[in-house]
């Protein structure tokens, strides 16, 4: 079997496959268009995200094994990966809100609006491939919060803006978290 | 001269048509025809009128090509050159079907449709110098390169215009839908099959031909069984348009929420601990 044959029929079969893939019926659309104008109106918050962030460096963890709670310390970066892949849905759910609304902003876009229109395709697609990226790492357990570690040193270089929008979505994510209490009884049982 | 020693060396001249064969090739006919009729009694002839073209030609493909054999017989040069010919004749009209379904699907919505058909054309023409540059070095077996190329390139046009679809949620209704699904299998089916043909030559050739024809029966039922369920929609609604000056500044503000949540995950991505 030559190569030329194994290219294009794997091309085929890999079409055949996209198709079956992007021919499912379409997924039922959640809000209207007055929902979505009215959400993106609206403000978000990631207040607690330095907190958060913080929460996740290796200080205390490497404090913890070095001082004979190796099961504590376990138990506490489980607890932080789920925190963080909390903090990735709370993200994704922006997102697909946001999706939602580039959606409509689309159907009722006129005409002169295609780069508009591939820009933001563009960055939509280039989200969805970083979040997927991300979570993978997450679940393979790749010491996520290494990579969280140092994002509260780069708070300052967003804008205030950017703050603002994003404080609401931390704040929810610290909020039904249990962190802050695990962390308390860890840090008694240290002492 | 050419065109003999293609025919008589490594492309397969649609020639020699065993009982079998030919009653699948009249079944086919037969099967053209009543999609004809079909799409006449639905009146779809008003909203799909390049598809209609599309029935016809293959209709009368089949018709000239068949004459061709019983008057020059099968293994002629000039039975050659007439079936090839009307395959030519056959894909672009297949490709300006594809185009339509295209334009209907994506037409009315001016802003996707403006960023959607560029890329799709620059999806289908990469598709198509890629397939044409990857085929083998093989001279006498251009013709059928070409249409490998071409039968890949409306598959992955046919892919990426569903892609849009579902990801701006439009509506399509079920008869385009199973049109352009029917359209890129039977591509999908020929790119297989003309490689298999080249790999192995003259010993598959009939095969080759009665695979092709089964494959265009089968796409022939889904598309008569699309037809004939089809029932027209009780007037569409007008879409909704906002003027230059709204969509710019609804646009600005969803690009900017874009923005930021890229930027998060960019600064999550690329940071690293510096103790680490």
């Amino acid at each position: 079997m030559n190569m030329v044959l194994l290219l294009f029929v794997s091309l085929a079969i890999v079409l055949m496959l996209m198709l079956a893939w992007v021919a499912r019926p379409p997924k039922r659309v959640l809000l209207s268009v007055d929902q979505v104008f009215e959400t993106l109106s609206e403000e978000r918050h990631y207040a607690r995200l330095p907190q958060i962030l913080q929460s996740l460096r290796h200080d205390d963890t490497d404090f913890l094994i070095g001082s004979g709670h190796d099961e504590l310390a376990v138990r506490l970066r489980g607890e932080r990966k789920r925190i963080a892949l909390r903090y990735l849905n709370y993200l994704e759910e922006e997102y697909q809100l946001l999706l939602e609304a580039s959606r409509i902003l689309a159907k009722i876009a006129p005409e002169i609006t295609p780069m508009e229109e591939f820009e933001r395709f563009r960055r939509n697609a280039r989200f969805v491939l970083s979040c997927r990226y991300l979570r993978l790492r997450l679940h393979l357990g790749l010491q996520p919060w290494e990579v969280f570690g140092s994002i509260s040193d780069m708070e300052g270089d967003l804008t205030l803006w950017l703050e603002a929008a994003t404080a609401r979505i931390g704040e929810q994510a610290a909020t039904a978290s249990e962190f802050p209490l695990f962390l308390e009884k860890g840090h008694r049982s240290s002492e | 001269m050419f065109t003999l020693q293609l025919s008589n060396d490594t492309l397969p001249g649609m020639v020699e048509i065993p009982n079998l064969r030919t009653l699948v090739w009249a079944i086919s006919t037969l099967l053209e025809l009543v999609l004809m009729c079909y799409l006449l009694r639905k009146k779809l002839y008003r909203s799909h009128p390049v598809f209609l073209i599309y029935v016809l030609t293959t209709i009368l493909q089949s018709a000239v090509v068949a004459s061709s054999y019983k008057y020059f017989g099968p293994r002629s040069v000039t039975s050659f050159e007439i079936a090839w010919g009307s395959q030519a004749v056959g894909i672009s009209a297949r490709w300006f079907a594809v185009a339509e379904i295209a334009r209907r699907a994506l037409a009315g919505y001016a802003g996707i449709w403006g960023m959607t058909n560029r890329i799709l054309f620059v999806l289908g023409a990469g598709v198509l110098f890629y397939s044409i540059a990857a085929s083998g070095s093989l001279w006498t077996l251009v013709v059928l390169n070409a249409d490998r190329a071409v039968e890949l390139c409306i598959a992955a046009f046919i892919v990426g215009m569903l892609f849009f679809v579902r990801y701006y949620r439009l509506p399509m209704s079920s008869v385009e839908r199973l049109l352009a699904i029917g359209f890129c299998l039977y591509s999908c089916f020929c790119v297989m099959n003309d490689s298999i043909y080249e790999n192995w030559r003259q010993p598959i050739a009939a095969l080759w031909n009665y695979l092709d024809i089964l494959t265009f029966l089968a796409t022939l039922i889904l598309w008569s069984s699309a037809v004939r369920k089809y029932e027209e929609a009780p007037g569409a609604s007008a879409h909704l348009a906002v003027s230059p000056e709204m969509y710019g500044k609804f646009s600005q503000k969803l690009n900017s929420r874009l923005q930021l949540l890229n930027n998060r995950l960019n600064h999550l991505l690329r940071s690293e601990d510096p103790r680490s």
